[in-house]
């Protein structure tokens, strides 16, 4: 009687996981799937689609802006992530501590990440407006070149990145928890020791946070990859010439504006690549800290 | 912690005034902006706030484009996705604390593996599998992934909540004859409220603020939500800065409201606590 009880109960909790696997199913692995698919074929969303072999890849090779949205993705990557990533952790070590008012400064820093991306991206076009937006009447008034921003390819990538700066309130409340689950007594003993501030944060903080800030850079490298998305089709959509053209920018513009999905599939294999790579790293990079982890 | 010392604790404070200030800047430009006389010339200098401030901008939204009709739509889809997301994710969630170690490390995992799959690699495939299931053009597109909790990381965060939940309380309830669903409503529900409005909050950001979905699956106006009508504010007249943020204040709003309330326990220092566990 007990043991059916026990069945019946499991049954009821495969249940209660059925909407969660089922939509993952059909809403995330099977698009996967059928990216591999759309790779192959012509198929403009109408028609019967027909195998057309590698056709789809030989675009793409073939069409210099695929290099250039490429370049221009890695480059956003390269300097947003590492001051994203740098922001979230000084921002965490800074508002860390139970203190009194620690609260508002919290919220003060988690707010640019709740506002819709469309009005975040419309936000920015008038701050950095070269000619009347509050960005250059700054620097202006504090004697500083103001550069036209949006308007010149030498400037126009980094409004991107400033913009990414404010929106790392998902990572600083991580980090945030990471830097609570370590032990205080740790750190009395380290001062018991004579540690400096200096030594009882490289020594303890920095192994013992690692775990977390590195799993947080990878989620944040495959994050900003898609993340100019909206900004870039509201701001610029490419411009200045193809300065501002990322990657997920092209890929919608060549599933949905020139109708070739299976170009666009390639390009998303490209990327699924890439994520990949980064997901393997992930899996062997992670371990290793581990250890230390449980220390 | 050891304490600060007193002048310590104002350079503290002064520090992280400065930098919230900082990223509290653009919001109040927002502000500031959308109560701007409409036709006046931009300013040449630096001014903090319109004088004399204009409140015309917000009427005139409402007289230029079906604004209400949107702010409906925006709400039907943004509870829809809210309500259906906190049943599925919780339930999901609920139910792989209950299971053996082994699966719920396979479960966790997997679960892990889905998050790093790029939402840009989604819109395509999901325009093919909307259109299988009559999904286009219709609310439905807009609030399809509630059905699977929206994000894997939301089951994730519920099932951090139930993990720190004693088992003995599921199988105390349990061994009176309980059926799931009912071990669900009267012992996880209320001990995870914290974990329900922090993902709700999150959930609600989401959907409220969502611009690409209905920009890629939806084509009838009738049905455009508010980041839609912001970017049609946006196409209509490229310079009229003060229309445009009067509208991205009123759309702003409710998000920034809820997450006033709800950040008490968004920003809980236990919500991301199981993060490391595997």
């Amino acid at each position: 009687m007990r043991h059916k009880l026990n069945l019946v109960y499991h049954l009821q909790l495969g249940v209660m996981l059925a909407p969660y696997a089922l939509g993952a199913l059909v809403l995330i692995i099977l698009p996967i799937l059928l990216t591999f698919g759309l790779a192959f074929v012509d198929y403009y969303g109408f028609n019967t689609p027909h195998w057309v072999g590698l056709a789809n890849l030989n675009w793409v090779l073939a069409d210099p802006l695929e290099g250039v949205a490429l370049g221009n993705s890695l480059y956003f990557l390269f300097w947003s992530v590492p001051l994203r990533m740098m922001a979230a952790l000084l921002l965490a070590l800074l508002l860390t501590r139970s203190q009194t008012g620690v609260g508002f400064y919290r919220a003060a820093v988690y707010l640019p990440t709740v506002m819709p991306e469309a009005v975040y991206a419309l936000l920015w076009l008038w701050i950095v407006n070269p000619l009347y937006g509050p960005l250059n009447w700054i620097l202006r008034g504090l004697g500083l070149p103001a550069p036209a921003w949006l308007a010149d390819a030498a400037t126009a990538k980094w409004v991107f990145v400033m913009m990414s700066v404010f929106q790392v309130g998902e990572s600083f409340v991580v980090l945030i928890a990471g830097l609570k689950s370590i032990p205080l007594a740790l750190y009395d003993a380290a001062v018991l020791d004579g540690a400096t501030a200096w030594q009882s944060f490289w020594q303890i903080t920095a192994p013992l946070l690692a775990p977390w800030f590195i799993l947080l850079t990878f989620r944040d490298v495959i994050f900003s990859f898609q993340n100019t998305f909206t900004a870039n089709l509201i701001m610029t959509r490419g411009d200045p010439y193809y300065a501002t053209l990322f990657l997920p920018l092209l890929i919608y513009e060549e599933a949905f504006d020139h109708f070739r999905p299976g170009v666009s599939a390639v390009m998303l294999i490209f990327m699924f690549a890439v994520t990949a790579v980064l997901t393997a790293l992930l899996y062997f990079v992670l371990p290793r800290f581990e250890m230390d982890h449980d220390l | 912690m050891k304490h600060f010392s007193k002048w310590k604790l104002g350079v503290w404070h002064g520090v992280a005034s400065i930098i919230s200030a900082l990223y509290i800047l653009p919001i109040f430009w927002m502000l500031a902006n959308s109560l701007r006389r409409p036709g006046l010339p931009p300013p040449r200098s630096i001014e903090w706030l319109p004088n004399p401030a204009a409140w015309s901008n917000y009427p005139r939204l409402l007289e230029l484009m079906p604004f209400g009709r949107y702010a409906f739509n925006s709400t039907v889809v943004a509870f829809g996705g809210v309500a259906l997301t906190l049943l599925t994710a919780s339930w999901a969630g609920f139910a792989l604390a209950q299971f053996s170690q082994r699966w719920r490390r396979r479960w966790v995992g997997a679960s892990i593996g889905l998050l790093v799959v790029p939402i840009t690699a989604l819109w395509l495939p999901r325009l093919v599998i909307y259109r299988y299931f009559n999904l286009l053009d219709g609310y439905g597109s807009l609030i399809a992934p509630a059905v699977m909790g929206t994000s894997p990381l939301f089951i994730l965060l519920f099932y951090w909540a139930a993990r720190r939940i004693p088992l003995e309380h599921f199988e105390a309830a349990r061994l009176e004859g309980a059926s799931a669903w009912q071990v669900w409503w009267q012992v996880m529900v209320p001990l995870s409220r914290a974990t329900l409005l922090a993902v709700g909050t999150l959930a609600f950001v989401i959907y409220w603020g969502d611009f690409i979905t209905p920009l890629l699956y939806l084509k009838s106006e009738e049905l455009y939500t508010l980041p839609i009508a912001l970017q049609q504010l946006y196409e209509m007249n490229h310079s009229n800065w003060p229309l445009m943020m009067a509208g991205a204040v009123l759309i702003t709003f409710p998000p920034v409201v809820l997450f006033a309330i709800a950040q008490r326990y968004l920003l809980r220092d236990d919500l991301f606590a199981g993060f490391y566990e595997r």
